[in-house]
């Protein structure tokens, strides 16, 4: 046993720390998916004057409606597992995982935090850091749609196939439109790794500006926002899903395996809060905070410990995701539903030109003012 | 006289053709009011219902719980007449008459059940009692409950006196107090 340790001992250190690394994202993340679902219903109620949800309570202390997604979840396990007659019941069951497990992938990818040495060993504070992440995340959320639309078609229902339709149409629009708004970040950042891009927004610009990816490509930023939304099914382009006229896709599901459809949801409400953290406001970076501390532009410097500055950072990654998600939970609540015609002008006369304007404008910045 | 409302229908400016200006506006709307009351909750007008009541406006008083009122001498008012069980338009009352021993000209009500998760609180057994024996002016609101026995009410529960009625009112129960009286 011990010769087999010490020969295999990177890999098993190897293995252990990234199964700490998934276990402690990971539990985070669902976590904060949960608080989501309560947070969604919470900030509509504040936003429209009411109270929101706040009955669920466990010994008679409800916390202001706490645990309400421990409720939701309970109930959803008791409901009944229906499946329509008509159905093709292996897609219908396959369907919810397809729509759950590229969402649960792409969070292999997000940078949380710079590194932090634990017993002298360096723990990458991300849990894979592939070369070519970018382009990983943009195949994996392509992968979406077969969620969507196995689940509207599988159901044999005329309602959930139009949901599908729209879906379709709509999520393969706009993954263009998204995928092409990110390539002046990679011109600029000459990178499609995403720990790499998050150091590289570390530097300053003319000694004092952060250089993040907002300041570098703006149009790109609110490009990006539209289309990830878009891309996400939810309001304001949440035709496929129409709570009002169609129910949408998973009209037909029920208990655990909707639960499946709108946990995923709320999951990509989450990575797309973290891509765009992670591209365009600077990841884990704290202006003006480096490896040994803040160094401020006036040259003062005042030195911090490794595990504070570390801390920091991951609490910077943090607190900018809730924002962010925040952010969509307030455009979801505020803006109305396009028509179908208005979302399809939207990516293929807006945003797609648009995009490529950005491209053309960042090549030609590039060009004329050398490498940023 | 109607009054006619013109609207001004001009056609959109470039900033509100681009539509993103206008998103801002409306974020900051809903933001503000997000954050106002997440500040102070105290300004949201939802009254958190059982905990939490506040006085009725106007005629609302004279719309609430059901209650059978007592004579002096602690006997129902009611004489199971069935008068407000045809008047319900809610089926939700249920009388059995019974006859007292003593008095063969009197009947009481044995049981008089209101099943409240029927009741429309439409105040129509009020209107419709000859005895003025019941009244729906407890200013308690029927409210949730957990089970469907407690949304039955029963002649124990409903039979009862505001404090400090003397129960005297009306004709018909001055004459059956007299009578009362003469017995003893």
């Amino acid at each position: 046993m011990t010769p087999f340790l010490y020969a295999h001992q990177d890999l098993l250190l190897f293995a252990g720390v990234g199964l700490a690394k998934v276990i402690v994202f990971m539990g985070g993340v669902m976590t904060f998916a949960a608080l989501l679902t309560l947070a969604e219903r919470k900030v509509s109620a504040l936003m429209q004057d009411r109270v929101g949800p706040n009955r669920a309570s466990v010994f008679g202390f409800a916390f202001n409606g706490l645990f309400h997604p421990i409720a939701d979840a309970l109930k959803m396990i008791f409901k009944e597992d229906f499946v329509p007659a008509k159905a093709e019941k292996f897609l219908f069951t396959l369907a919810p995982f397809f729509a759950i497990a590229p969402v649960i992938a792409l969070f292999a990818f997000i940078p949380f935090g710079d590194y932090v040495t634990v017993l002298g060993y360096r723990v990458d504070l991300q849990i894979a850091d592939l070369p070519s992440a970018l382009f990983f995340i943009l195949a994996l959320s392509g992968l979406a749609i077969y969620g969507t639309f196995l689940a509207g078609w599988s159901a044999k229902n005329n309602f959930a196939l139009l949901g599908a339709m729209r879906g379709a149409a709509q999520m393969i629009s706009y993954e263009v439109a998204l995928g092409l708004t990110l390539v002046g970040l990679l011109m600029i950042y000459g990178t499609a790794g995403l720990q790499e891009m998050v150091r590289a927004q570390g530097a300053l610009l003319l000694g004092f500006i952060p250089a993040w990816g907002v300041v570098l490509q703006p149009f790109a930023c609110v490009l990006f926002l539209i289309a990830a939304i878009a891309e996400n099914k939810r309001t304001p382009f949440d035709l496929v899903e129409g709570e009002s006229e169609i129910i949408g896709y998973f009209m037909e599901y029920s208990s655990m395996r909707f639960a499946g459809f709108m946990f995923a949801e709320f999951l990509e409400m989450i990575v797309i809060a973290m891509l765009l953290t992670t591209l365009f406001f600077g990841g884990w970076q704290v202006p003006y905070l480096y490896e040994a501390g803040f160094t401020l532009p006036g040259g003062r410097a005042i030195p911090l410990d490794h595990y504070i500055v570390s801390a920091l950072q991951v609490g910077s990654f943090t607190v900018k995701v809730v924002f962010f998600s925040w952010f969509m939970l307030i455009v979801r609540w505020t803006l109305p539903r396009f028509r179908f015609d208005q979302l399809m002008a939207l990516c293929w006369k807006g945003l797609l030109p648009l995009a490529l304007l950005n491209i053309l404008a960042t090549g030609a910045a590039l060009l004329f003012l050398g490498k940023l | 006289m109607i009054s006619v409302k013109k609207v001004n229908n001009r056609p959109l400016n470039f900033l509100e053709r681009i539509y993103l200006p206008e998103i801002v506006r409306g974020i900051a709307v809903t933001a503000r009011h997000f954050f106002t009351n997440l500040l102070r909750p105290g300004n949201i007008l939802t009254v958190r219902y059982p905990e939490q009541t506040i006085p009725l406006p106007g005629a609302a008083n004279q719309r609430t719980r059901h209650r059978l009122k007592l004579r002096a001498d602690g006997s129902p008012k009611c004489v199971a007449c069935f008068m407000c069980q045809t008047a319900c338009p809610a089926y939700c009352i249920h009388i059995e008459a019974a006859e007292y021993a003593e008095n063969s000209v009197e009947k009481y009500p044995a049981v008089f059940d209101i099943d409240l998760s029927r009741c429309v609180v439409c105040g129509m057994c009020v209107e419709a009692c000859p005895e003025d024996a019941i009244a729906m002016d407890t200013k308690e609101i029927p409210g949730g409950a957990l089970t469907r026995r407690d949304m039955l009410l029963t002649k124990e529960d409903l039979l009862r006196n505001l404090p400090g009625e003397p129960s005297l009112l009306g004709a018909s129960n001055r004459l059956a107090n007299e009578y009362l009286e003469g017995k003893k």
